[in-house]
C-alpha cells in the first residue's frame, strides 16, 4: 500500500528552530527523512550548513543524537557507533551519517568508501546543493557542467562527478536518489534504507536557493523540475535490482535551467547539448 | 599472574586484552602493525569479545574509535608517525570531545626523508593536542601502562597515548609478567558514559561562540591539570595490586646525593639505570630522572627531584626545528630561577644508535661544557 502524507508521525525531530536559511532545501530533506527514521536514530553530520544549522551553544533543533563531526569523517565515525551499539548489544538504533556533497563527494569520499566497501550497518546521505555553499559557494565535483560558482564566475567545464553510480559499484544493499520535491518517494527510500542490514546511500537533490540563485520561495519548485526535466532521475537499486521511481513528464531542460542565476550564461548550444544527454538517457528521440 | 616473553607489540595487544576493549580500530602500519595483528588474533580466536572496525585510513582509525567511545564504548587504536600525523585533526578533536580513548604509538621517525626507525619525534608533535602522554622504558611497562592508561582516560575524561619506540621495543623481546584477568577486572571496570545515546539524545560539537570556546578549553586544561594528581594515584593504586611501582609522573633513580642528573623518557631510560650503575661504581654522583608523563608536563615534580643538583643532562629524540628538544626546553622552561647548569642534546634521529656508550658519553661531554651555545646540541653527528 502507497504511503500517504497522513500517515506520517506528526512529531518534529529536526527542523523547528533550525539557524538555516528561510527556503533551505537542506532543512526541508532532514525534516522529510526524520519522519522515516524516528527517534531511535543517531545522526552524524560534517562540517557544512546542515551541521551549523542544527544547533550552537547549548540550543539545538536535533531531537535525537546530532554529532557534528570534522568534514571528512562521518561515515568512519558512525562505523565505530555501530560497532559501539553491537558490542552492547543495541539493535533497534539507525545509524546515519549525512553529509553535504564536499563531504559525500569529495573530502568526505574516503571515510564513504571505506565504509561501503565494508558493508556496514548505517546509510549515508548526500544532501546534494550542487556547491560548496557553507563556504560561501565554490565549485565541487557536484556542480553541474556550466554552473557559475563564487571562485569559477565563468563556469566550470567539466562534467559532475556520478556519485550515484560509483556507489552502486560498491554493490552495497542499497542504493537511491531522492528529492525534496517528492517527499513520500524519499520517506519511503529511508524506510527501505533502514531496514537493510548492511550500507545503503541516499543522494538527496536538495537545492539552495543562494547559490543557484533562485527565489527562496521557489527551492520546492526547482527541485521538482530537475525530476520534471529528467536531468535528476529517481530511481532506486535494491539489493541490484533497477527500478524508476518517479517519471518524468520531460518538460524541456531549458525550463529548469534557465530561470536559474548560475546558468545565467548559458549558450543554446549547451542547452542543446543537455537535452540531448537527456534524451539518450531516456532513450527518447531527438 | 604468569611471565612469558614479549614484545613491546605484544605487550599493547596483551594489555588491550586485559582492557576487555570492545571495539578496536586501525590501519596497518610499520613498526605498529604486529599490536594490531596480534589483537585481532585474539578476536579470531575467541579470546577477546571486541568489535574490529577496519577502517580504510589512519584517519579514519581514530574517526571510528571516536565514534564507539561517544557511543560509550572502551576503545582503542595503534599507530605511529605518518599515521599519526595523518589523523591528528582527529587526534585534537577527540581531545576537544573529551573521549577516553587510549592510542598506542610505536615511536617512529617522521619523513622527509623517509625513515622507518625509531624517534619520539611523531608523538613530540602532538604535545599541544590534549592527549596524556605516557612514555614506557621497556615492555613491562607498555603493558602496565596500557592498563593504567584506560584508568586515567576513563577518571579525567581525556584520551591517553602510550608511547613505545618502534623496534627497539616494538619488536624486542623481554621478560613480561601478566596480571591476573579477574585482578585486572577489579582494578579497571568499566564506567560507560554513553555521549550519543537515543535514551538521552544530546547535540555534540555545536558551533561555540566567543562566549563559549574558550571556558570549554579552561575546563579542557583543568582535567590535563587534574591528571597530574590522577596519573600518581593511579599508579599507587597499580603498584599495590600488582606489585610494581612506576613512580607516577617520574620516576628517579639514585638522585638522593646526585650532583648530575640525566633526564629523558622512553627506552633511553633502561640503559641509562645501566650507566648510572657504573658510574656510580666508580664514585661520580650521577642519578636519573624519568619523565613518564610528558604531558601533562610534570613542572613541579621534576622541580623537586632536580633541586639539589650542579647539573642536569637531557637527551631529546626529537627535534623541535628552530628551538631545540623538546624535553630540553620544557624542564629549562620548568626550571626558570633555579640555580643550575643544564645541558640538552639532540640524539637517536631515525634509529642512529643510543647505547649506555652513547649515554656515557654524553654525561661525560655535558660535564665539559660550562655553557652551551644553543638551546639543544647535536650529539653524535
Amino acid at each position: 500500500m502507497a504511503l500517504s502524507i497522513a500517515d506520517l508521525p506528526k512529531e518534529e525531530l529536526f527542523g523547528q528552530g533550525h539557524a538555516g536559511c528561510g527556503g533551505c532545501g537542506a532543512a526541508v530533506a532532514g525534516r522529510q527523512a526524520m519522519k522515516a527514521l524516528g527517534s531511535r536514530t543517531i545522526i552524524t553530520i560534517p562540517a557544512s550548513c546542515m551541521a551549523t544549522m542544527g544547533g550552537s551553544n547549548l540550543k539545538t533543533t536535533w531531537q535525537i543524537p546530532f554529532y557534528h563531526t570534522l568534514f571528512e569523517i562521518a561515515p568512519a565515525v558512525s562505523s565505530g557507533i555501530r560497532a559501539a551499539l553491537d558490542a552492547q548489544g543495541i539493535e533497534d538504533v539507525n545509524v546515519v551519517s549525512w553529509a553535504g556533497d564536499a563531504g559525500t563527494a569529495d573530502i568526505g569520499f574516503q571515510a564513504l568508501t571505506g565504509a561501503a566497501e565494508r558493508n556496514e550497518h548505517m546509510m549515508h546521505v548526500c544532501y546534494d546543493n550542487e556547491m560548496y555553499m557553507n563556504t560561501g559557494g565554490q565549485t565541487g565535483s557536484q556542480t553541474p557542467m556550466f554552473a557559475k560558482t563564487s571562485n569559477m564566475s565563468k563556469g566550470k567545464m567539466i562534467k559532475k562527478k556520478n556519485m550515484l553510480a560509483i556507489m552502486e559499484a560498491h554493490e552495497i544493499d542499497y542504493v537511491a536518489s531522492a528529492s525534496i520535491a517528492y517527499p513520500l518517494d524519499l520517506i519511503a527510500k529511508f524506510k527501505k534504507a533502514a531496514e537493510k542490514p548492511g550500507f545503503s546511500y541516499i543522494h538527496i537533490l536538495a537545492p539552495c536557493h543562494r547559490g543557484w540563485q533562485i527565489p527562496a520561495e521557489k527551492t520546492i519548485e526547482f527541485a521538482r523540475l530537475a525530476v520534471e526535466s529528467g536531468l535528476f532521475e529517481l530511481y532506486e537499486v535494491d539489493e541490484g535490482k533497477r527500478t524508476r521511481t518517479v517519471e518524468p513528464i520531460f518538460i524541456p531542460v531549458q525550463d529548469y535551467l534557465l530561470p536559474q542565476g548560475r546558468f545565467k550564461n548559458l549558450t543554446q548550444e549547451a542547452i542543446q547539448g543537455i537535452q540531448a544527454g537527456v534524451n539518450r538517457h531516456y532513450g527518447r528521440g531527438e | 599472574m604468569s611471565t612469558t616473553l614479549l614484545t613491546g607489540s605484544e605487550a599493547a595487544a596483551y594489555g588491550a586484552k586485559l582492557a576487555r576493549i570492545e571495539v578496536l580500530a586501525y590501519y596497518p602500519i610499520t613498526p605498529a602493525f604486529p599490536a594490531m595483528e596480534r589483537i585481532s588474533k585474539f578476536i579470531d580466536d575467541g579470546d577477546l569479545n571486541t568489535r574490529f572496525v577496519r577502517v580504510e585510513s589512519d584517519h579514519s582509525a581514530l574517526a571510528a574509535a571516536l565514534g564507539a567511545s561517544l557511543a560509550g564504548s572502551r576503545t582503542f587504536t595503534v599507530t605511529n608517525s605518518q599515521g599519526l600525523l595523518y589523523m591528528t585533526e582527529v587526534v585534537y578533536h577527540t581531545a576537544g570531545l573529551r573521549q577516553p580513548v587510549v592510542m598506542a604509538v610505536a615511536n617512529r621517525a617522521l619523513s622527509a626523508p623517509h625513515s622507518r626507525f625509531p624517534e619520539q619525534g611523531d608523538a613530540i608533535s602532538q604535545g599541544a593536542s590534549g592527549w596524556i602522554h605516557l612514555f614506557c622504558e621497556n615492555n613491562q611497562e607498555v603493558l602496565d601502562n596500557m592498563l593504567q592508561a584506560f584508568k586515567i582516560a576513563e577518571t579525567v575524561r581525556l584520551p591517553v597515548m602510550v608511547n613505545y619506540e618502534g623496534y627497539i621495543q616494538s619488536h624486542t623481546l623481554e621478560e613480561v609478567e601478566i596480571p591476573n584477568q579477574e585482578k585486572i577486572d577489579q582494578f579497571l571496570p568499566l564506567t560507560r558514559v554513553r555521549t550519543l545515546d537515543v535514551e538521552n539524545p544530546q547535540a555534540v560539537n555545536t558551533v561555540a561562540s566567543p562566549e563559549f570556546y574558550m571556558d570549554y578549553k579552561f575546563r579542557q586544561n583543568e582535567a590535563m591539570e587534574q591528571a597530574l594528581t590522577v596519573i600518581g594515584s593511579v599508579s599507587r593504586e597499580y603498584a599495590q595490586e600488582f606489585g610494581r611501582d612506576w613512580s607516577g609522573l617520574i620516576d628517579t633513580y639514585q638522585m638522593e646525593d646526585a650532583e648530575h642528573a640525566f633526564v629523558a623518557m622512553g627506552s633511553m631510560i633502561s640503559d641509562a639505570r645501566i650507566v648510572v650503575d657504573e658510574l656510580r661504581s666508580q664514585g661520580q654522583k650521577v642519578g636519573l630522572v624519568k619523565v613518564r608523563a610528558w604531558r601533562p608536563f610534570p613542572a613541579e615534580a621534576l622541580r623537586q627531584a632536580l633541586k639539589k643538583v650542579q647539573l642536569i643532562t637531557i637527551g631529546d629524540k626529537n627535534i623541535v626545528y628552530g628551538l631545540g628538544g623538546a624535553l630540553g626546553t620544557e624542564v629549562r622552561s620548568a626550571l626558570y630561577g633555579q640555580d643550575v647548569r643544564i645541558n640538552s642534546y639532540i640524539l637517536g634521529l631515525g634509529g642512529r644508535d643510543v647505547t649506555t656508550v652513547e649515554i656515557k658519553k654524553v654525561l661525560e661531554l655535558s660535564e665539559k661544557t660550562e655553557k652551551q651555545a644553543t638551546a639543544s646540541e647535536w650529539f653524535g653527528l
